[in-house]
């Protein structure tokens, strides 16, 4: 009788909830909801267009050994400290590049806020690059890039203003050596935006204007962009599964006549971040991120170029978040 | 056997010399026939060829071999460890699933 009066307090199995998961929801009303024109979301920016692709795609390989260390002091405010030895590729003017085995330290501080962001880093071979992004009111922003270096000339400075629209953002910039450039993008539709850039160098007297469209679904992004610098990119992310995603990309330069396709994958499992990349040019790359343990990471970086007999490996560690 | 004796026809003055000489004659005139000759560049550009065939076969597999082992080995090697994973998190999930119950089960009565 004990037996019984516990099987009634007992409590109640569980119910399927991995069952009802699984059977599709029955209002799938979004594909019959009238577009609201008034209501389009929000664009991304127009330099972060191909972004998706990009970080599939373009992972940064590196030869050598490469320790990151980031310490966080406060809430708002971290140091960083970052090692690399290995060797850089230098343009020589005999015989294309040559590797030069260079070896740095580089100090950096952020402080991160929601209205301000200050990045600043300094390394042993005299170059500083500073970063900084401020809210200035809800939807202006001010962004400031500077790069200075020991020798004269290659210092570098870039201004943006950055306004965000209800369906459209719009950017002005200005940098040192004369540069100015202006870019506006819009949202035409729920899953398609469309926008165009124009600039001009006044040390060169050389201005130019681009055009450049995304279409983005949940499930893939497909972006188009040409300008008449000569240059057509087209690029296609598919997310296969909540893991795995494929990327493609293809890129024409019209006054050199060079056509660079790839295609990679992007796998973002629990315990490590996969990418891979095969080349037209006869490369094949890939990154491997792995989680060693709270905030350890471990990098593997590998780069063969076939055609050039060109083979680069890296590894590295990352330490703190 | 048969070719050479046809061969031997088309060459005049051959048979009226001595034995040695008929002898290095024959050899003479089966090395330097036009078959021989056409039979051995054929060879040499068997071989050049077949060289050839080796040495991008070799390539081909050097350039597949290294691509693989770049692109393809470490995401097996990946996912074989998530899948080990996923299989610890299944055996500790039903371990610790069937031990809450039967915990539960006593307590009632008091």
């Amino acid at each position: 009788m004990g037996s019984s009066v516990s099987h009634a307090a007992a409590p109640p199995p569980p119910p399927p909830a991995g069952l009802a998961v699984a059977l599709p929801p029955k209002a799938e009303e979004k594909s019959e909801k009238k577009v609201d024109y008034l209501n389009l979301p929000c664009p991304v920016p127009f330099e972060e267009i191909q972004r998706e692709a990009l970080m599939s795609l373009k992972p940064e390989l590196f030869e050598g050994l490469r320790f990151d260390f980031t310490k966080g002091l406060n809430q708002k405010f971290s140091l960083s400290h970052s090692v690399y030895m290995g060797s850089t590729e230098v343009p020589s003017p005999s015989s294309g590049t040559i590797k030069v085995p260079t070896a740095h330290y580089e100090f950096g501080a952020n402080f991160l806020d929601p209205k301000l962001m200050l990045i600043g880093r300094v390394l042993t071979d005299g170059r500083l690059n500073a970063r900084v992004k401020c809210d200035l009111t809800d939807n202006l922003t001010l962004k400031i890039n500077a790069q200075l270096t020991n020798e004269p000339h290659f210092s570098q400075g870039m201004f943006n203003f950055d306004y965000k629209g209800k369906d459209f953002r719009a950017q002005y910039q200005m940098g040192n050596n004369a540069f100015y450039g202006a870019n506006y993008i819009q949202s035409v539709t729920p899953h398609l935006s469309l926008g165009s850039e124009v600039f001009w160098l006044g040390h060169q007297r050389k201005s130019g204007i681009g055009f450049a469209a995304r279409y983005n679904t949940d499930k893939m992004v497909a972006t188009a962009q040409a300008a008449s610098t000569g240059i057509v990119a087209l690029c296609y992310v598919q997310k296969v599964s909540e893991k795995v995603s494929l990327a493609s990309d293809f890129m024409y330069n019209h006054m050199t006549r060079d056509v660079t396709s790839s295609f990679g994958y992007d796998y973002i499992l629990r315990q490590c971040r996969l990418r891979g990349k095969l080349d037209s040019n006869g490369c094949v790359a890939a990154f491997l991120e792995e989680r060693l343990n709270m905030g350890v990471n471990f990098i593997l970086s590998a780069e063969i170029d076939h055609r050039k007999k060109d083979y680069k490996f890296g590894f590295g560690m990352t330490v703190g978040e | 056997m048969s070719s050479s004796q046809g061969r031997r026809g088309s060459l005049p003055g051959t048979s009226r010399d001595g034995e040695g000489g008929v002898l290095s004659r024959v050899t003479s005139s089966i090395s330097q026939s036009p078959v021989v000759y056409r039979g051995k560049r054929a060879a040499s550009e068997a071989a050049t060829v077949t060289k050839k065939l080796l040495w991008s076969t070799g390539r081909a597999a050097w350039i597949a071999g290294t691509t693989f082992l770049v692109l393809v080995v470490p995401l097996i090697i990946e996912m074989d460890r998530e899948q080990q994973m996923n299989e610890l998190e299944l055996q500790q999930a039903s371990l610790l699933g069937t031990s809450s119950p039967s915990m539960a089960a006593p307590a009632p009565p008091k």
